[in-house]
């Protein structure tokens, strides 16, 4: 079964930036100049890189969440870590004239702001009352909303179709200077993730096994938080809010291998980035004459999953 | 040395209580009497500045000298992901050390549940489970939340042996409510009543006929070595 899904997701990337609306002549990619080289090289292949290491981070940053709040239905999306950076990244496109590096920083800010009032809260919090922390993420999602339908109002036409479309997702970047940031960034925290291990199994354990296992768990969950904000916070101002892949993949994984969420770090990362690159070229070949946003296909599939997983908790704990 | 001076955190009030080295402590009281409490505060997990071990407070201890100071066996296992396996979590309490996890399996006579999940054990075999994660932790102060609460008499005879003999349990901290447990613990006693010390003493000074009538009233009646609830006092 994990050799199967393995050798097909392996080809699933490999075939991915072959396929799309325009076919290839496979002969001409590798021959500069001629428009199949520019398709391939500064099209296809950018967008399904990006689409995977996006994917790789919002699903790798589920992970973390759900394991640092003992929830199984965090993730930066459900706490409003996303509404946040898209809140920022608005406010870029509305004010500052829609510069890349601006809707980057205030994307990125928007993630840290979120995740610092989340982490008050929930210091304030028992480590049971998870659920509450939800809802109060769930508030901050409507308050975020709500800031950005008065972007909305203040926003001439064409600043208001930029905050729509990028609400809905997209990984329609254009050459490989979009492509770096984020594969960098999504190397980087998967990296930084693997190094705090330990300290995840830690948490996963109970605040008082942990706390007396060798770690500040408080600290420790900050630190894991703010890494998986900022990496979100990167993808999310590149690539707009794409939901649901956070909240899916950890759980699929989790029921595939049966193994503890600190030994699911390469999996969840490797298979949310397949799942972004599939959900991509759904949307890429459908037929009509635009790309269907990524974050329509996600939520599509990810909507009814998250109903299953809300039925099925039900199900185990009475 | 472990010194508690005049503590008052939630429901306690003024607990005053020294172990020198070498001394063990056995927790007694009514439920809601306030010994868990007590037992989170003195390992930190409610930070208070009235707890110091060998003259530092314990709020100070850097989290590396807390694991190595205190471990807390609680009454419950609690573990958030569903899918640790009782390796896993004995490998928490002494990463890389295989053949130390085997012989303590060995010891406890689990070692057919090494890779089970610890979601699924029984809460015997979950309280099994905690205390061979204490010896594979080897803390200077081990704090028990009613160990015996789960277990079968064999199970606890097991136990009781590997309390009172094991070399890994440096000093030990009993919370329970079995008084032939305590007696046979032979160690200083606290006796608690509504989050205030009520006794605190040597263990056969506690278990003198008089102290029992004081503390339980008729419901505990002593028989040679042997305690015996009176369940007909209640008629």
């Amino acid at each position: 079964m994990k050799h199967v899904s393995l050798f097909l997701s392996l080809a699933l990337l490999c075939l991915a930036p072959l396929f799309g609306e325009i076919s290839l002549d496979y002969r001409l990619i590798f021959e500069s100049g001629s428009s199949d080289h520019t398709l391939f090289w500064d099209i296809r292949l950018p967008r399904v890189l990006t689409a995977f290491f996006t994917g790789s981070v919002l699903a790798l940053a589920g992970l973390v969440f759900q394991s640092v709040f003992r929830n199984p239905l965090t993730t930066p999306f459900t706490l409003g870590v996303a509404s946040g950076a898209t809140l920022g990244t608005a406010v870029a496109i509305v004010f500052l004239g829609g510069i890349a590096i601006y809707q980057y920083l205030l994307g990125f800010a928007g993630a840290i702001v979120s995740v610092a009032i989340l982490f008050i809260l929930s210091r304030s919090l028992k480590s049971t009352q998870t659920h509450t922390l939800l809802l109060a993420g769930i508030a901050m999602s409507f308050f975020y909303s709500a800031a950005l339908m008065v972007l909305f109002y203040l926003s001439d036409f064409t600043q208001s179709y930029s905050i729509v479309r990028f609400t809905m997702g997209s990984l329609g970047v254009f050459g490989m200077e979009y492509v770096i940031p984020v594969m960098a960034v999504s190397l980087l925290f998967v990296a930084l993730v693997r190094s705090y291990r330990h300290d995840l199994k830690l948490l996963l354990t109970s605040f008082e096994f942990a706390y007396l296992g060798g770690i500040d768990p408080g600290r420790t969950a900050m630190a894991l938080l703010l890494i998986s904000s900022a990496a979100v916070a990167v993808c999310v101002s590149v690539t707009g809010p794409i939901g649901f892949v956070g909240l899916i993949i950890p759980h699929i994984i989790q029921m595939i291998y049966r193994r503890s969420a600190d030994t699911l770090i390469m999996p969840t990362f490797f298979y949310g980035g397949v799942f972004l690159v599939f959900c991509d070229l759904i949307a890429r070949n459908l037929g009509t004459a635009s790309d269907i946003p990524i974050g329509v296909i996600t939520s599509f599939i990810g909507g009814p999953f998250f109903i299953y997983i809300i039925l099925k908790r039900k199900r185990t704990h009475g | 040395m472990l010194r508690v001076d005049n503590l008052s955190v939630k429901i306690l009030k003024n607990i005053r209580l020294s172990l020198d080295a070498g001394e063990h402590l056995c927790i007694l009281g009514a439920n809601g009497s306030g010994k868990t409490t007590l037992s989170r505060a003195i390992c930190g997990l409610i930070p208070s500045d009235a707890v110091w071990v060998d003259a530092q407070p314990v709020p100070s201890l850097s989290p590396r000298e807390r694991s190595e100071t205190f471990h807390f066996v609680p009454a419950k296992l609690d573990l958030y992901d569903e899918y640790l396996s009782v390796r896993d979590y004995l490998g928490l309490n002494a990463p890389a050390q295989e053949a130390a996890i085997n012989a303590v399996l060995e010891t406890l006579g689990i070692s057919h549940l090494r890779e089970s999940r610890c979601a699924k054990l029984s809460s015997g075999e979950s309280t099994l489970l905690m205390v061979a994660g204490a010896m594979l932790r080897r803390a200077r102060y081990t704090l028990f939340d009613e160990p015996t609460a789960n277990l079968d008499a064999k199970n606890s005879i097991k136990l009781y042996r590997l309390l009172t003999s094991s070399p890994l349990f440096e000093h030990r901290i009993v919370i329970t409510h079995d008084l032939n447990l305590a007696y046979a613990l032979g160690a200083k006693i606290l006796y608690l009543e509504d989050g205030e010390e009520r006794f605190f003493g040597e263990c056969e000074a506690f278990f003198a006929p008089e102290n029992l009538q004081r503390c339980f009233g008729g419901f505990v009646t002593r028989a040679g070595e042997h305690f015996m609830v009176n369940y007909n006092e209640a008629r």
